[in-house]
């Protein structure tokens, strides 16, 4: 992913945009107006805690740094609050600056070797292997993922790389549209596409593994012992 | 229809699923789809592992905001209000 992408929107974002001592170049309605919504952004931003922290334990994987993560969240979107246009997306635009200040500050800080975003297209044109597989084992296969404790399904979406394991979250849990998506994660719709299937296919993979450890016949997996 | 063409069928189908799945498609492509679908068992078998993913997920991801962090929350968005004011 090109920083410029990154930086670009960033800048709005994080800037302490609308401060009252802006406005004081008689601008009065505009800082009455900004102030009146910033009261009203506690309980607005508030309705959706439970969302961003879940996202954030997406995100970090472990609730000490999700909570650091979500207020971190919150004050930025706060200061930035000017800048959100009513009547767009209230949930998408927190989403945003959750994602920003997570690859800001999280993703630094964890030091892990960069999860390479492998947004090309191709494994996405090429046809599946799975559709070699039979009926029978499909149905199998999405009787297990029923079955799955739901501990073990959280478990496989952590193992996930960060960029597809969010792809997932945003379209499949957060019930986001594609072009929503492209907004958080700051992609083109055709990234959180290609991102979207390759996350579903390695977590498959993972939930069969599962499966098949548990004695129950399922297709091998597309995707598995292939680190992404 | 002959077999080169179901298979064509299959392959369009298989590559829009996900899309599908997602109310992604056009009214049109998704009609199409799910023509498809009701008449191949195996990409609807498909379609079934597809659903069933994402409703294992929205199951497994439904975690909330504990109680002291949305207190924290609350006093954070508090003080930065008086520094604003």
């Amino acid at each position: 992913m090109p920083t410029t992408m990154l930086e670009a929107p960033r800048a709005t974002l994080d800037s302490p945009a609308m401060t009252s001592e802006q406005d004081e170049s008689g601008q009065v309605d505009a800082s009455a107006a900004a102030a009146a919504r910033r009261d009203d952004f506690a309980e607005q931003a508030m309705q959706y805690a439970d969302q961003l922290y879940a996202a954030a334990m997406r995100m970090t994987r472990n609730p000490a740094d999700a909570a650091d993560l979500v207020q971190e969240t919150l004050l930025k979107a706060y200061t930035a609050y000017g800048s959100f246009k009513p009547g767009t997306n209230l949930r998408a635009w927190l989403y945003r600056i959750q994602t920003n200040t997570y690859i800001n500050t999280y993703r630094k800080q964890q030091r892990r070797p960069f999860e390479a975003p492998l947004d090309d297209m191709e494994e996405w044109q090429i046809g599946d292997a799975e559709s070699f597989t039979s009926t029978s084992s499909r149905s199998a296969e999405a009787e297990a993922i029923h079955r799955m404790p739901s501990g073990i399904v959280k478990d496989a979406l952590q193992q996930v790389p960060v960029d597809f394991r969010m792809a997932v979250y945003w379209v499949d849990v957060e019930g986001l549209s594609y072009a929503e998506t492209a907004e958080v994660m700051e992609t083109p719709t055709g990234t959180v596409m290609s991102r979207l299937h390759r996350g579903r296919k390695l977590l498959r993979g993972l939930l069969a593994d599962y499966a098949r450890e548990q004695g129950i016949e399922v297709p091998e997996s597309t995707e598995k012992g292939k680190k992404p | 229809m002959s077999t080169v063409e179901a298979k064509k069928d299959c392959t369009q189908a298989r590559a829009a699923l996900e899309e599908y799945l997602h109310k992604e498609l056009c009214a049109e492509d998704a009609a199409d789809v799910r023509a498809h679908l009701d008449t191949c068992e195996e990409c609807s078998a498909e379609h079934h592992v597809g659903e069933t993913l994402t409703s294992a997920l929205q199951g497994a991801c439904k975690d909330r905001a504990p109680e002291d962090l949305r207190e924290r929350l609350l006093a954070s968005l508090r003080a930065a209000k008086a520094q604003h004011d």
